[in-house]
């Protein structure tokens, strides 16, 4: 705290300089709060039961897709409720690409992203076009298709039954297909559950960290650009067609990385997992963790997981549907209430503390404030 | 041939629920400029209650008109509860959307909490009688449905075009401001406008069941023909819903009984439907081109 206010004391005018000092403040702040939950999330594998790293492993993919959707909705202003049907095509991807050819698991995560940059890009050209509520209404479509699809081809994807993602194995003699598995290498010495946790962490991170380097890039700019205002960001010389058709394509392929973390996780993949539902859920999640910040969908995908995986199981049968009616009001009081989801929330709180905290140092210094 | 004509008969009864739900989303578009993605699960919502109502002994016909009582109740509380207090669609509508998807998880949920995960079975409405047209039986409750939509779309261009609501809801669509400086109570008449979509959404529920089952799941995807429905019609033209709605009826029932890609995917032909007119003509075969200021 004393490194964050010093330099407040040692300028003339506390008030004027605030940007720098803000900055200057944010960042200890910062670097302080992500180096707890990094270590938290280091932790968890070594504190929970197997079980409960599965589970929490599984929120991993949601938090992936829901960073796609942030980065599409809430940077670039995009509306897409179709995100469920990219999850869908990546884990459908990753699962072709093993069970055909048995490619490594990171190698089909990179697969899964290229086809679903593919699909996004030929998603977004159409959404140059389609914009706002409209763009919403032909994702929304897009969503309830997925399913259809999948029935539809149910030879090739396994339709509702599913498919497993399976690896060859010899079996007293014979060649046979087993689920796949996580295989911690021996000088870990961790348990498969944990090394499954730490491989989606990873992938996860380059994720995390991969989107928040674009949005604070010269990319990130113009991509924001255009959602506050398309014409005048067009106008400041960014190239709008470009811009939107690469964030689409950007924002599908994490879809795809998620998606494809969920076919490693679940071995299988089925039409059920892809419904309008999940689509849904990934809005919900950008919307509670905060549209237009990078730990948001992190949050988000946490709630998400906790009502799903922590307080749905110990509800009565009866009660079960509580739990989504009380995402959806969440929902609707958020955006009335704090549009800028629990992130939000804390940056409103933290901006206040670091508003007191200037204001204190300003009057308990008044001898080197004054100019202003 | 009278193969043709049975899959067209059931194109069109299924076109005229699709007709009728096209109905409610152009009434809330045009007062309030809102896609309301909830309007199938407010609809399924008041289906329930019809069922209730008959499974407690009333005949159908009464079932309904209170279902339809209480949608419209249900449709205004929630524009004065939920959709006023979010503000301008054209303003903001990723926050419009993003409530209304909200309501669309609450609807579901709450319908599953009130009557449950089994499914129910709601009776016709005109009975199962069938009657020969050209050489194919149609059932009376296709014809039913198109003469409920067209008792409807009469109803509607009445009301818009002939009384005085009517002349405030076009002034609060085309303005609300300057309407509200004129004297229009603009709060109560976008009431009215959800209300009336709400129980409309009760008669393209009670129609709907009979072909499915009732559960929570009763109106996504016949939402989703409706929405089609109203993309091919225009988004604000009641001629528009009615004309696409059966037009899309068509589409979905007959085209995949000969087109063997689209068997299991009925929605395809409406998805790449909805693509091309949204591109090509965005503001559909009867809609006003919407000209908007930087």
């Amino acid at each position: 705290m004393s490194t964050a206010s010093e330099p407040i004391a040692g300028t003339s005018a506390p008030l004027a300089p605030q940007p720098p000092v803000a900055k200057a403040g944010r960042n200890w702040l910062s670097i302080g709060t992500f180096g707890v939950f990094a270590i938290i999330l280091i932790v968890l594998p070594q504190v929970l039961n197997a079980f409960w790293t599965g589970r929490v492993t599984g929120w991993i993919p949601i938090a992936i897709a829901a960073l796609g959707l942030n980065l599409l909705t809430g940077y670039n202003g995009q509306i897409s409720v179709g995100h469920g049907a990219l999850y869908g095509l990546g884990a459908y991807a990753t699962a072709l690409v093993i069970n055909e050819w048995a490619w490594s698991f990171p190698l089909a995560i990179v697969f899964s992203a290229i086809v679903c940059f593919g699909a996004g890009v030929l998603i977004g050209l159409p959404a140059l076009r389609i914009k706002g509520l409209y763009l919403a209404l032909v994702t929304l479509a897009v969503a309830t298709l997925f399913p259809q699809v999948l029935e539809q081809f149910s030879d090739t994807t396994g339709g509702s039954t599913g498919l497993g993602v399976t690896s060859p194995e010899l079996y007293r003699g014979r060649i046979r297909d087993r689920s796949i598995k996580f295989e911690a290498p021996e000088w870990t010495g961790l348990a498969s559950d944990q090394w499954r946790y730490y491989f989606f962490l990873v992938v996860a991170a380059i994720c995390f960290l991969l989107v928040r380097n674009i949005v604070n890039s010269r990319a990130g700019r113009s991509i924001i650009a255009i959602r506050d205002n398309e014409t005048a960001a067009e106008v400041s010389g960014v190239n709008v067609a470009r811009a939107k058709v690469f964030t689409f394509g950007l924002s599908s392929a994490l879809a795809g990385v998620g998606g494809s973390l969920l076919a490693l996780y679940l071995a299988r993949v089925s039409s059920g997992s892809f419904t309008l539902t999940t689509s849904l859920y990934f809005l919900v999640a950008v919307v509670i963790g905060g549209a237009q910040s990078i730990a948001g969908p992190a949050i988000g995908a946490v709630f998400i997981g906790v009502f799903n995986d922590v307080i749905t199981p110990d509800l009565p049968e009866a009660w079960k549907p509580a739990s989504p009616l009380i995402l959806g009001a969440l929902l609707i009081i958020l955006m009335l209430v704090a549009p800028g989801g629990v992130a939000g929330l804390i940056r409103q709180f933290t901006g206040r503390m670091r508003t007191r905290k200037l204001v204190n140092s300003a009057i308990n210094n008044p001898s080197s404030g004054g100019t202003t | 041939m009278e193969r043709f004509l049975n899959f067209l008969f059931i194109g069109l009864g299924n076109g005229a629920i699709y007709a009728m739900l096209g109905l409610g989303l152009v009434v809330i578009y045009r007062s309030t400029g809102l896609l309301n993605f909830a309007q199938g699960e407010m609809a399924m919502f008041t289906t329930f209650i019809v069922w209730s109502l008959s499974d407690a002994g009333l005949p159908l016909w009464l079932a309904l008109i209170g279902g339809m009582a209480a949608g419209f109740v249900i449709g205004a509380v929630v524009h004065q509860v939920i959709v006023r207090p979010v503000g301008d669609p054209h303003q903001k509508p990723l926050a419009v959307v993003i409530v209304t998807i909200g309501m669309f998880l609450g609807f579901n949920a709450l319908a599953k909490l009130i009557w449950g995960n089994e499914q129910q079975s709601l009776g016709n409405l005109f009975g199962r009688g069938e009657i020969d047209i050209l050489g194919t039986a149609v059932a009376w409750q296709k014809l039913g449905a198109l003469l409920i939509l067209a008792i409807e779309a009469i109803i509607f261009w009445v009301i818009f075009q002939r009384t005085k609501i009517g002349l405030a809801m076009r002034s609060v669509a085309s303005n609300p401001e300057s309407s509200a400086l004129c004297g229009v109570p603009v709060t109560r008449i976008l009431m009215i406008g959800w209300g009336l979509a709400a129980a409309l959404g009760a008669v393209g529920g009670t129609f709907t069941a009979p072909t499915s089952a009732v559960d929570a799941n009763l109106m996504q995807l016949p939402l989703i023909f409706a929405f089609a429905a109203i993309t091919l019609g225009g988004f604000d033209s009641f001629v528009g819903a009615v004309v696409g709605g059966l037009l899309i009826g068509i589409l979905t029932d007959v085209v995949p009984r000969y087109v063997d890609i689209f068997e299991k995917m009925p929605l395809a032909p409406a998805f790449l439907l909805i693509l091309v007119v949204l591109l090509v003509r965005p503001e559909g075969i009867f809609g006003q081109k919407k000209v908007t200021r930087v």
